[in-house]
C-alpha cells in the first residue's frame, strides 16, 4: 500500500509541475472558454482505514462516493482564472483482516477552489490555485466499549493543480481531466490520547484542535476523468483516489480509498452581457 | 524557474517525501499476538505505576515470563489461556480478553471475599408489592423506611423515574439505597442518581486521561462536580449498603454518595474498578478492553482498589438462619437514631 502511495503522489508530483510549459505557451493561449460544467458523479471503491483510537488493526472494504462539482470560469484575470466547487459525501463498510469487528463510515467533504488556466497547447489546459474546504464525517466500531467512534472534523488550505487534455475521436469532442489537491494548512479536532469522549461532553478539553500540515496530516485527493460526450450531455468515467492522514496527539489515522467514478456533466453557456 | 513553481515545489517535495502513515502491525502468531497485546497494555493502560508500587507490578517482566509459555504449535485456546494469565497480572476487573468462544476475565475483586447479599433474604424484603421504576426496586418497609434496590446502572433511570419515586417515599423517616451485587454499567446513570442527594453544586472527585505511551504520560486532573438534580431532592437520612461486587459505576455512586449529606454507607469495601476502560484489539481480532483514564476522590487518592465503607457490617450467618439481612437492619437502626 505504501508502494502505491508514493507512486500516486509522484504522479501528482510530475502533473504539478507541468506550470512550467505553460510559460512559453502563455503568450500563444487562446482565450479559454467560458462555460459551467456541472457534474454529478457516483465512485465506487475500496478503503483502507486505520484510526489507533479505535484499534490498532488495518480495517477495508467497500465505499460509496457521491460527488457534486461545478466549476465555470471568473471574470478575474482575463477570464483565466475559475472557480470550483466540490462537495463529497462518502460512506464506507470496513472490516478487520479477521472479520471479528467492523467500522461504518460516513463523511462529508466541501471545498470551494480557484484556479488560474493556462493554455500552452491547443489541446492542453493546466492549472493551478488554491482550496479552501472542510470535512466532518464520524467512524463507529460496532464493537468497542467506551471509545466506540471517532468524530472527525478539519478545516484546510489547500494546493490544487491539474489540467484539462481535450482530443476528437469520430469528430466527437473528449476531454481527459486529472486534478490533485494537497491540504496544506488548517486545523482538526482530534480527541487527546486517552481521553474518552465522556470527559469531552463534561467540557473537559486538552489540545482537541490540532494545527495540520503535512508533516503531521499528508493528505491527498486525485481526480482522473474522462468526459465522453453524450448528446447535450456527458458521460463521466473516472478513477478517484482520497488519502486522508493525520497524526496527531499520538493518534494514526489513514483513510484510503480508490473508487472508479461514473457520472454525467451538464454543460451550461454563459453569454457575458457586461463588457467584453 | 519562477517563484510560484518554487513554492509548489517545495510544498509537493514535503508531502511526496512524508510516507504513508500507519501503525506497527504484529504477525498473527502466538509471539505477535502477545507482543501486540503487551504493548496495548503498556502504553494505554493507566495503573500501571500505580500497580507497580501497591502490588509489585513488573510488566516487562511480565513480557519475559509469557512469552517462555509461548510456542508456534500452540492452539489458540492455549494462546487465550497465555494471554488471560498475562492480563492477570493487572488485576483489573475492568481488563479482559474477548475471543468468539470465551471471555477472559479478572474477578478476583468479588469472588475472592463474602457476598454480604442473600438474594432470597433481599427478595422477601420486596415483599411482592414493590414497585418498579425503569429497572429500579423500592417499597416502604414496615417501620416507614424506604427501601430501594438499584441493581445495575445497566438499566436507564430518567429524572422523572428518579423524582417520582422519592416523592412516593418522602414521608419516610429515611431512605436504604441498596447498591449490593451491582457491578456498574453507565456513569450517567450513577450520578444522575447522586444528584438527587444534594442540595448544591459538590466536588466528589477527579479524572484525568493520557496523553501519550509513556507510563507517566497524564493530563492534568480535571475536577469532577456533582450538580444538584432539579428534580426531587431527598433531605432526610440516607444509607447506601454495599458489597465487593459494587465495581466500576456503582464504584463512582459510592464515591460520588461519600460527598453528600445525611449519608452513611455501610457494609463490605467496594469492588473497584476506577479506570474508565476503553478496548483496543490484536492481531487475531480478539478484543481487549482496559482501564484507560483514571479517577479519583475528592481527595485525590486512587479508588480503583475499592472505598471502605463509613462502617463495616458483615451479612451473619446468625441473620441469615432468621431470614435477617444485617445490613438493611443495622440501616434501619441508623436511620432510626438520627
Amino acid at each position: 500500500m505504501r508502494t502505491i502511495y508514493l507512486y500516486e503522489l509522484a504522479i501528482a508530483f510530475a502533473l504539478a509541475c507541468l506550470p512550467s510549459l505553460a510559460r512559453a505557451g502563455d503568450e500563444l493561449s487562446a482565450r479559454p472558454a467560458y462555460e459551467e460544467k456541472s457534474a454529478f458523479s457516483v465512485a465506487i471503491g475500496r478503503t483502507h482505514q486505520q484510526d489507533t483510537y479505535l484499534s490498532p488493526l488495518d480495517y477495508s472494504g467497500p465505499q460509496v462516493t457521491l460527488m457534486h462539482e461545478a466549476m465555470r470560469m471568473t471574470h478575474w484575470a482575463q477570464r483565466r482564472v475559475s472557480f470550483q466547487s466540490l462537495l463529497q459525501g462518502t460512506f464506507s463498510y470496513t472490516e478487520n483482516h479477521p472479520a471479528t469487528a467492523n467500522y461504518w463510515g460516513g463523511r462529508i467533504a466541501y471545498d470551494a477552489g480557484w484556479h488560474r488556466h493556462w493554455q500552452p497547447l491547443p489541446c492542453l489546459r493546466i492549472m493551478a490555485g488554491g482550496q479552501v474546504g472542510t470535512d466532518f464525517g464520524i467512524l463507529y466500531n460496532n464493537r468497542n466499549g467506551n471509545n466506540p467512534a471517532q468524530g472527525r472534523l478539519s478545516f484546510d488550505v489547500a494546493a490544487s493543480v491539474g489540467g484539462f487534455y481535450s482530443f476528437r475521436l469520430r469528430r466527437q469532442p473528449f476531454v481527459v481531466r486529472y486534478q490533485a489537491d494537497f491540504p496544506l494548512l488548517g486545523c482538526m479536532f482530534s480527541p487527546q490520547f486517552g481521553q474518552s469522549y465522556y470527559e469531552l461532553s463534561k467540557g473537559n478539553r486538552d489540545h482537541n484542535v490540532c494545527f495540520a500540515w503535512p508533516g503531521c496530516a499528508p493528505s491527498v485527493r486525485q481526480l482522473l476523468t474522462l468526459d465522453i460526450p453524450f448528446r447535450r450531455y456527458s458521460l463521466r468515467v473516472g478513477y478517484l483516489s482520497d488519502v486522508r492522514q493525520s497524526h496527531v496527539n499520538h493518534i494514526k489515522v489513514h483513510d484510503i480509498g480508490r473508487s472508479f467514478m461514473l457520472g454525467f456533466v451538464r454543460h451550461l453557456t454563459i453569454q457575458s452581457k457586461g463588457k467584453q | 524557474m519562477r517563484r510560484i513553481e518554487l513554492v509548489i515545489f517545495s510544498l509537493l517535495s514535503i508531502i511526496l517525501f512524508s510516507s504513508c502513515i500507519r501503525e506497527e502491525e504484529f504477525d498473527d502468531t502466538p509471539e505477535g499476538n502477545l507482543e501486540a497485546l503487551w504493548q496495548i497494555i503498556d502504553q494505554r493502560y493507566c495503573f500501571l505505576d500505580y500497580k507497580a508500587e501497591t502490588i509489585g507490578l513488573d510488566w516487562n517482566a511480565a513480557l519475559v515470563k509469557y512469552r517462555q509459555r509461548l510456542n508456534p504449535k500452540m492452539t489458540r485456546l492455549q494462546l487465550f489461556q497465555v494471554l488471560c494469565d498475562m492480563l492477570a497480572e493487572l488485576q483489573d476487573g475492568h481488563v479482559n480478553l474477548f475471543s468468539s468462544a470465551d471471555m477472559g476475565r479478572f474477578w478476583n475483586w468479588k469472588e475472592s471475599y463474602p457476598l454480604n447479599l442473600n438474594d432470597m433474604i433481599r427478595d422477601a424484603y420486596l415483599g411482592r408489592d414493590y414497585k418498579i421504576g425503569a429497572g429500579v426496586k423500592y417499597r416502604i418497609l414496615e417501620d416507614n423506611i424506604g427501601y430501594v434496590v438499584y441493581e445495575s446502572f445497566t438499566n436507564a433511570t430518567g429524572e422523572g423515574n428518579l423524582s417520582d419515586m422519592l416523592y412516593y417515599l418522602r414521608l419516610c423517616d429515611g431512605l436504604i439505597l441498596d447498591v449490593r451485587g451491582n457491578s456498574g454499567g453507565a456513569l450517567t446513570y450513577s450520578s444522575r442518581l447522586a444528584s438527587h442527594f444534594t442540595n448544591e453544586r459538590i466536588l466528589v472527585g477527579y479524572t484525568c486521561h493520557k496523553t501519550g505511551p509513556g507510563h507517566n504520560d497524564f493530563s492534568t486532573p480535571e475536577a469532577e462536580y456533582l450538580e444538584p438534580s432539579n428534580g426531587v431532592r431527598w433531605q432526610k437520612p440516607v444509607v447506601v449498603l454495599t458489597n465487593r461486587e459494587c465495581f466500576s459505576a456503582t464504584n463512582t455512586f459510592v464515591r460520588d454518595m461519600r460527598q453528600c449529606p445525611q449519608v452513611t454507607v455501610i457494609g463490605d469495601r467496594t469492588g473497584g474498578g476506577s479506570g474508565l476502560p476503553f478496548s483496543s484489539e490484536l492481531p487475531c481480532g480478539w478484543s481487549v478492553r482496559f482501564s484507560a483514564c483514571p479517577m479519583f476522590d475528592a481527595q485525590m487518592n486512587q479508588i480503583e482498589f475499592g472505598i471502605s465503607p463509613d462502617l463495616y457490617c458483615p451479612l451473619t450467618e446468625y441473620d441469615v438462619q432468621r431470614g435477617n439481612d444485617t445490613l438493611i437492619e443495622t440501616a434501619r437502626k441508623i436511620i432510626k437514631q438520627q
